[in-house]
């Protein structure tokens, strides 16, 4: 017996539009299986052109070649980096697609002084780029070359100090050294790295404090006399020493730490996203292509270490609490 | 000059001709991102970081400085042209060079302001070249105390414009200072005027500020006629005699160049002044020294001879402390700075001696950017002028479509859009009630510079006024600044007296 097939046109209508369901729903089930399967937005909460954004070039150049997809950064600096936190990164997808690329110090510092709108538990940093500890500088052509320089200075005026902003570890590391050999310094806040640096060379301040990373770029305009954490880059912070090992002193390091954030929302969704991106962040950071694009970039070498979700919430903590013990001063309240 | 420097000059000027294929793209270029508002030098060289990163250094090099010297040429265009100062170094350039499009004479104003551009940039180049160990100094004598003098030189100009109605321009400059204060404060960040608005924390920017008063309120005036041109000033057909006219104007008076582009370079030298400064000051200068200081904001050649010149001399003046010190002196240089160190470039003292031919090379590429760019964008001021003709119903809805994409290309927030057209219907309300929006706008600008000075020299005091004459250099400068103020006003009298006798 033959069966004669005939297609007739409800036939034809219903298998086009099983078909046509079928092409539109697959990629959907494909991706469903896949992440990545597009570009990942990053919220970068400092200006173009600045450490942040080299990092961030050096590491995703390195980082986009495991997950097959590139990062589209943008640059959010305004409030001290809180419009890149609250307005952007607050309104984004919280779906692994959308991250964070902060310095962990002054940025939770400053939700310690000025508490934010969102909650500070609401994003995770899960892998630290680099970490730079702040260090004490003066300009080459200051009075003060030495420690003992300063502290002499110090008997007969209150001395001024430059930093990039109040809310920054490097204020605290300065405050720290003061309250231990009952020096009062007087902060002045010069709006960022360049004009920290400025303020030292060309005399508007005494001496300044800084991440070293930023020192170490200025070259041979400036000396660095202390480091507020291990000197790990030797000679290239003049081989000062730590305040630590100088003063006797138990002060936890002044970082300055560069890392990816998540939303914690996004985690608890998708932990198998989540899982992809720790994963291959860690493989990136052992991959020695890293270390070439970051030096490419004039990063100091020493200062490229691997960190994960549990050290650098031990960081953040750290950071909330210097913020809560330091804030009177630090606000001038 | 010994010799082995004279001939590292003669070999890096040969080298930097040869780059004329980068040079010249790299001018319109240039010219066309610094007309836009909202694009400048800074962010288009990180756009085209890439780029500039896979060039060699040389050409890195030149194609960096060229961009920079183009775009702040360029700003003038749309400034003069159509009353959008597109940075706020241009802030200054419409005071007297848009009155002049309005009275047709847009051609020679644009030919006047290219000439004290480029005259102004290669002079103060040549200056810097030649000074620069003595130049690195200047930013460690200017500190807080004495810039605090050298803002208040670009504010008096509040008081000038009020001359004409006092109570209404001290209205407006008042409101502006306002407005400047707008933000957290540079101590403590502590938030005032924001209303809990988080873009607002950083203070008003400056482009969305700029472009809503100047350009969308002018929008706004001119879509109620047919064109930009007074009926007095009727549009002529482009001629080569308007371009010469501005360049014989221009040059007559190359004293006020020379005198306004060294304004330029010295506030330049100093690490974080900028243009913006520097051109408010440079006008301020020229009046208060001018025989005619009434014709100033009416389309007064020395009005925007003042403004250009000064700002071409900042651009100089930022590679000063950039190449001698490390230190990058506005926003610009220290994108260079960036790109350079990747190439291997260490700035600071020992830049000379370790690779003499990068440093002086930057010089050079300065000279011939301004030699070129006087050859090939003369010629463009004829065709350039037309923009004025265009009638006003194509015309001002590009103005304003222009502007708040310029309002928001700086920082990339939506709510700086907002902001450019809520200063475009404050403008317009100030038009239009007799009030001068460049007073709101010198407040806006130069306030916020103001009170971070100041606030920087009481908590270096401890809060002790007496720290604004405590500097030899800055009592100096309170000393000069009285007079630049009391002078005009015993000049002008004088002069009136004179005018009196023979009526008499």
């Amino acid at each position: 017996m033959s069966m004669k097939q005939t297609i007739n046109r409800r036939t034809l209508l219903g298998t086009g539009a099983a078909a046509a369901a079928l092409t539109l729903a697959t990629p959907g089930l494909v991706r469903a299986n896949t992440f990545p399967d597009r570009n990942f937005s990053v919220y970068i909460p400092t200006a173009e052109g600045g450490g942040a954004d080299r990092n961030f070039r050096a590491f995703s150049s390195v980082w986009k070649t495991r997950l097959g997809v590139d990062f589209e950064p943008g640059f959010y600096p305004g409030a001290s980096g809180r419009v890149g936190y609250e307005i952007y990164m607050g309104k984004a997808e919280p779906d692994c697609y959308n991250l964070l690329f902060g310095n962990v110090g002054p940025e939770v510092l400053n939700w310690a002084l000025q508490p934010p709108t969102f909650g500070i538990d609401d994003y995770i940093y899960f892998g630290q780029v680099d970490k730079d500890p702040c260090c004490l500088f003066v300009g080459a052509e200051s009075p003060l070359q030495t420690m003992d320089d300063i502290f002499a200075a110090s008997k007969t005026r209150k001395l001024n100090v430059g930093t990039s902003r109040m809310a920054h570890p490097a204020s605290i590391g300065l405050l720290a050294l003061g309250d231990k050999l009952g020096v009062d310094f007087n902060l002045i806040p010069l709006q960022g790295g360049k004009g920290t640096v400025a303020g030292a060379v060309t005399g508007e301040v005494d001496f300044s404090v800084l991440t070293s990373g930023s020192v170490i770029a200025a070259g041979d305009s400036v000396k660095t006399l202390l480091v507020f954490g291990n000197n790990i880059a030797g000679e290239a912070l003049d081989n000062a020493p730590s305040i630590n090992d100088a003063y006797g002193m138990d002060l936890p390091e002044m970082l300055s730490t560069r890392a990816f954030g998540i939303h914690q929302k996004a985690i608890d969704d998708f932990p198998d996203r989540f899982e992809v991106l720790t994963r291959t962040f860690k493989e990136s950071h052992e991959d020695p292509a890293l270390m070439e694009a970051y030096i490419a970039t004039k990063g100091q070498p020493e200062y490229l270490v691997y960190a994960g979700v549990e050290e650098l919430a031990v960081e953040k903590q750290a950071m909330l609490d210097l913020g809560a013990e330091y804030k009177a001063l630090l606000t001038g309240a | 000059m010994d010799s082995s420097t004279a001939s590292i000059l003669v070999e890096v000027f040969f080298e930097t001709i040869g780059y004329w294929y980068i040079i010249i793209p790299t001018i319109l270029l240039g010219l066309i991102v610094g007309g836009i508002p909202g694009f400048s030098a800074a962010n288009t060289i990180i756009i085209l970081m890439p780029l500039t990163l896979a060039l060699d250094l040389q050409s890195g090099l030149v194609f960096m400085i060229s961009l920079y010297c183009a775009a702040r040429m360029g700003a003038g265009i749309p400034a003069i042209l159509v009353n959008i100062p597109g940075t706020a170094g241009a802030a200054a350039t419409p005071l007297d060079g848009y009155p002049m499009a309005k009275q047709g004479k847009g051609q020679q104003a644009l030919a006047i302001s290219f000439v004290a551009s480029c005259i102004g940039g290669l002079l103060t180049t040549i200056i810097a070249l030649a000074t620069m160990p003595i130049l690195a100094r200047v930013g460690f004598y200017m500190h807080s105390v004495e810039m605090i003098v050298v803002m208040l030189f670009g504010i008096s100009l509040i008081a000038s414009i009020a001359a004409q109605d006092m109570v209404k321009g001290l209205i407006a400059g008042f409101l502006g200072l306002m407005i400047g204060s707008i933000g957290t404060d540079v101590v403590y960040a502590t938030p005032r005027g924001t209303f809990g608005i988080l873009e607002l924390y950083d203070g008003v920017p400056l482009i969305p500020a700029l472009v809503g008063l100047f350009a969308v309120s002018e929008a706004f005036v001119i879509i109620e006629k047919r064109v930009i041109v007074t009926h007095e000033g009727e549009p002529k057909a482009p001629n080569w005699s308007d371009t010469f006219e501005g360049v014989n104007i221009a040059l007559k008076r190359w004293v006020h160049i020379v005198w306004t582009s060294i304004i330029g370079l010295v506030i330049g030298v100093i690490p974080g002044a900028g243009a913006s400064i520097a051109s408010f000051v440079a006008y301020q200068q020229s009046r208060s020294f001018s025989e005619t200081p009434e014709l100033y904001g009416t389309g007064h050649p020395e009005g925007l001879i003042a403004p250009e010149a000064a700002n071409n001399g900042v651009t100089s003046g930022t590679l000063v402390p950039l190449l001698v010190l490390g230190i990058p002196g506005g926003a610009t240089a220290a994108i260079m700075l960036v790109v350079m160190q990747f190439h291997g470039v260490s700035f600071g003292p020992s830049l000379f001696e370790d690779q003499p031919k990068v440093g002086y090379g930057m010089f050079m590429a300065m000279a011939v950017s301004y030699v070129i760019m006087f050859l090939t964008i003369l010629p463009l001021s004829r065709y350039m002028s037309r923009v004025t003709t265009i009638p006003t119903i194509y015309l001002a809805p590009m103005i304003i479509a222009f502007t708040l994409v310029g309002g928001f290309v700086p920082r990339e927030y939506m709510f700086d859009m907002y902001l450019a057209l809520g200063f475009g219907v404050l403008g317009y309300i100030a038009r239009r009630t007799g009030y001068h929006v460049a007073a709101i706008l010198i407040g806006v600008i130069l306030g916020p510079l103001l009170e971070k000075y100041f606030l920087w020299s009481l908590k270096k005091s401890d809060g002790d006024i007496m720290v604004l004459f405590s500097s030899t250099l800055g009592n100096i400068l309170w000393v000069a600044f009285a007079m630049s103020i009391i002078l005009p006003i015993v000049l002008g009298m004088r002069r009136k007296r004179k005018l009196e006798v023979p009526a008499e």
